[in-house]
């Protein structure tokens, strides 16, 4: 670091942009990542049942795919005093779910496996996963349960017992990093020796070394895990391990192993692959792509925990059906 | 863009189909789809934070008395960088808001419909050009 | 003695120091003040002067004490308007429940700068420039100073909207739009939505920043006030920052309250 640092100084290692290439380039060499990028999209993680075998779309039915889309996630179709109606609020002044497929047209964000689906979790994965939910669904068989998103009910006796999203932990969206409801946006700074990577939601900031030291010891568990990351050539790779047992994305565990490839291949464009080597928990690992473009737009402080009034109010939501239950009792 | 205030909090439904994820918290935990409730008020402020961000409205009950109503809505990031801010929805603006009242019974409703008392109504949605960045 | 002069070296090398002493620059010629930093006193228990007292409770001992040290502001008291300074007392007396750092909450600025954790400055430079971001350990808190000319904030935010400038070596950072949630430390020395802080960092030495930051707030304080000190860079071969997520040890407070009294009732939170 210090070398690099001298050499800087010195300007010896300064590279004037190559006239066939116009990515921007530090002084050090590397394309810089450095700038607010999003990975809205409305492609899928994985590739639809009536897609199978069919990996990239036409122009053509791109632009159909995109219309049907507009037409079925069209706010006003609802139906009053349902559910459903009070789980999904808002229409899309508030959401930024996208409008567009992927600009290279692939019908899913997974790669690998070439059917474009997350390979199935391993028999132990599953059945630890299945022991969590039929322990849920016996706990609501008394009230003082709350639907979480996805309409399941979950318990409430306290903060600890609901998902990482409501209590502004994490939003299954910074390792890796995928698009979600809204602020898709994230904020990259490339420094010699360090890249940090402000992830809008929620807030949560990836701090990256490049200074060639190793993880953390196996001991210490993080939420966001511990990330190091090298150059190859023109991409950037963060290597992450040392994820605690409660980061979980599509079921990994633990274990996880996340691999990231952030390539910058034009002024416009970074293409992000990422890999999923668990073998504790997917039966074979399995890699997503997705582009993320430039935005012109600034990155706002999502200050999510300090706002949290949702959990107070689901909490005492639960409370208060508890006391319905008993009062309801009483009058038997 | 500055589209002025006639922003509508337009807080409808909507069909999640192959959408990554949801809202921040699941709004029906919350609120109470049996209990659905239209306010009329004026604005006294609007919160414009996350996770949700929260108008406040004095309703005039039918005994002549006045209710603070807190109703919610979603993350003002995407605004900002379409070109709202704060002064955007200002205090003393009339509105009606259909919504859905809070499980515990505290005075707060669910954003379904905020439509400003003009009848001036902005929808911005995705299929709305004007709404494109 | 040529032994010992090269294990010398070796060890100046060891320890990042460039020869001569000279402040390290960037590309673009300013002060590179990349790198992990922390402030080394007590100003997040009190900005002002203070001696070591007991914390409230007397099962932490001398763990959970509070410890002294002599003030960072400039001219001794900071100088509250007389109803701020009613406010400032009932603040104080109340400190161990009203404190926002008690529950995770981000601690605004200056305050991140001086919390007893490391943070990380990451100054683009070339094309990435016009970017600074102080990634704090605590909280995960960030900021992001743009050294261009960002606009207007759109509404107020925990670490405000930070706009920055170069004078001569000096980084000089114009801070508004905050709201008026955060304290200064954990005595209760607060502000209104109307702070307006500025900040400047100056290197006076490879490894150290002279941090001095002027806090003006009319409806709080009867004029500008100031405080200043050194951070230090970690320069312990690759420092790194850890995770400080600490929402989890701050649930219990926000929602205990909240919590089922069932017989098999969940004590701690997770």
């Amino acid at each position: 670091m210090t070398f690099t640092g001298i050499v800087a100084a010195i300007g010896l290692a300064a590279i004037p942009a190559l006239a066939q290439n116009a990515i921007p380039r530090t002084a050090a060499g590397h394309p810089d990542l450095s700038g607010v990028w999003t990975n809205v999209t409305i492609t899928p993680l994985e590739r639809p049942r009536n897609l199978a075998g069919k990996e990239f779309f036409t122009p053509e039915e791109a632009v159909e795919y995109e219309k049907h889309s507009r037409e079925t996630r069209n706010k006003d179709i609802r139906e009053r005093g349902t559910v459903a109606d009070v789980a999904n609020a808002y229409n899309d002044f508030w959401w930024d779910s996208g409008t567009k497929v992927v600009k290279t047209l692939r019908t899913s964000i997974v790669v690998d496996p070439p059917d474009g689906r997350v390979p199935a979790l391993t028999p132990e994965r599953r059945q630890q996963l299945q022991a969590i939910a039929d322990a849920k669904r016996k706990r609501c068989a008394q009230p003082g349960c709350e639907v979480e998103n996805g309409g399941i009910p979950g318990p409430a006796d306290g903060p600890e017992d609901r998902p990482l999203m409501e209590r502004c932990l994490s939003f299954n969206n910074a390792t890796p990093m995928l698009p979600t409801a809204y602020n898709n946006d994230y904020e990259i700074i490339e420094t010699p020796g360090f890249v940090a990577i402000d992830v809008e939601m929620v807030h949560q900031v990836r701090r990256i070394p490049i200074d060639g030291s190793p993880h953390l010891p196996a001991s210490v568990r993080q939420w966001m895990g511990d990330s190091r990351g090298h150059w190859e050539g023109d991409t950037l790779v963060i290597d992450t391990t040392n994820f605690n047992d409660k980061a979980s994305y599509r079921g990994s565990d633990r274990n996880l192993h996340l691999i990231e490839r952030l390539t910058r291949t034009d002024p416009g464009t970074i293409i992000y692959r990422f890999t999923m080597d668990d073998p504790t928990a997917f039966t074979k690992p399995w890699t997503g792509e997705i582009p993320m473009v430039k935005s012109e737009g600034l990155l706002y402080e999502y200050a999510c925990h300090e706002g949290n009034r949702g959990m107070t109010g689901i909490l005492s939501s639960a409370r208060a059906d508890e006391k319905r239950a008993k009062a309801g009792k009483n009058q038997e | 863009m500055r589209t002025a205030i006639a922003v509508v909090v337009s807080c409808i439904g909507m069909l999640l189909a192959v959408a990554p994820a949801s809202a921040h918290h699941a709004f029906a935990a919350e609120f109470d789809s049996k209990k659905p409730v239209k306010l009329r008020g004026t604005v006294t402020k609007m919160e414009w934070i996350n996770p949700h961000s929260w108008i406040h409205i004095d309703v005039k009950n039918a005994d002549g008395t006045v209710t603070n109503w807190m109703i919610e809505c979603g993350s003002p990031n995407t605004l900002f960088r379409r070109g709202l801010t704060k002064d955007s929805l200002p205090a003393g603006t009339e509105v009606l808001v259909d919504g859905y009242l809070a499980k515990d019974g505290g005075n707060r409703a669910n954003g379904r419909d905020v439509t400003l008392a003009d009848g001036h109504k902005l929808f911005l949605g995705s299929s709305n050009p004007d709404a494109e960045k | 003695m040529v032994i010992r002069s090269g294990s010398a070296l070796l060890a100046l090398i060891a320890l990042c120091i460039p020869a001569f002493g000279q402040v390290q620059r960037t590309a673009d010629g300013k002060p590179d003040f990349n790198g992990v930093w922390q402030a080394l006193n007590s100003a997040n228990w009190d900005l002002q002067s203070h001696a070591a007292e007991a914390g409230p409770f007397s099962a932490l001992g001398a763990i959970g004490a509070v410890a002294p040290g002599e003030g960072v502001v400039e001219a001794g008291a900071i100088p509250y308007l007389p109803a701020a300074a009613r406010q400032k007392q009932v603040n104080f007396e109340k400190r161990w429940t009203d404190d926002p750092e008690l529950r995770c909450f981000m601690p605004g600025v200056p305050r991140a700068n001086y919390m007893p954790y490391p943070f990380r400055i990451a100054q683009g430079s070339g094309p990435g420039k016009n970017t600074i971001m102080i990634v704090y350990e605590y909280a995960d808190a960030v900021r992001t100073i743009r050294m261009g000319n960002p606009g207007k904030s759109p509404a107020d935010s925990w670490m405000g909207w930070s706009v920055g400038h170069w004078d001569g070596d000096t980084l000089v950072v114009d801070v508004t739009s905050f709201n008026d949630q955060t304290w200064f430390d954990r005595a209760g020395d607060f502000h209104s939505d109307a702070l307006h802080v500025v900040e400047r960092y100056t290197p006076r030495s490879p490894d150290t920043i002279l941090y001095e930051a002027t806090i003006e707030d009319p409806k709080v304080f009867s004029r500008p006030w100031k405080i200043a000190m050194p951070l230090y860079r970690h320069v312990e071969a690759n420092a790194h920052l850890m995770e400080f997520q600490c929402i989890p040890f701050a649930e219990d407070i926000l929602y205990g309250h909240l919590r089922r009294q069932a017989a098999n009732g969940k004590g701690d939170s997770r």
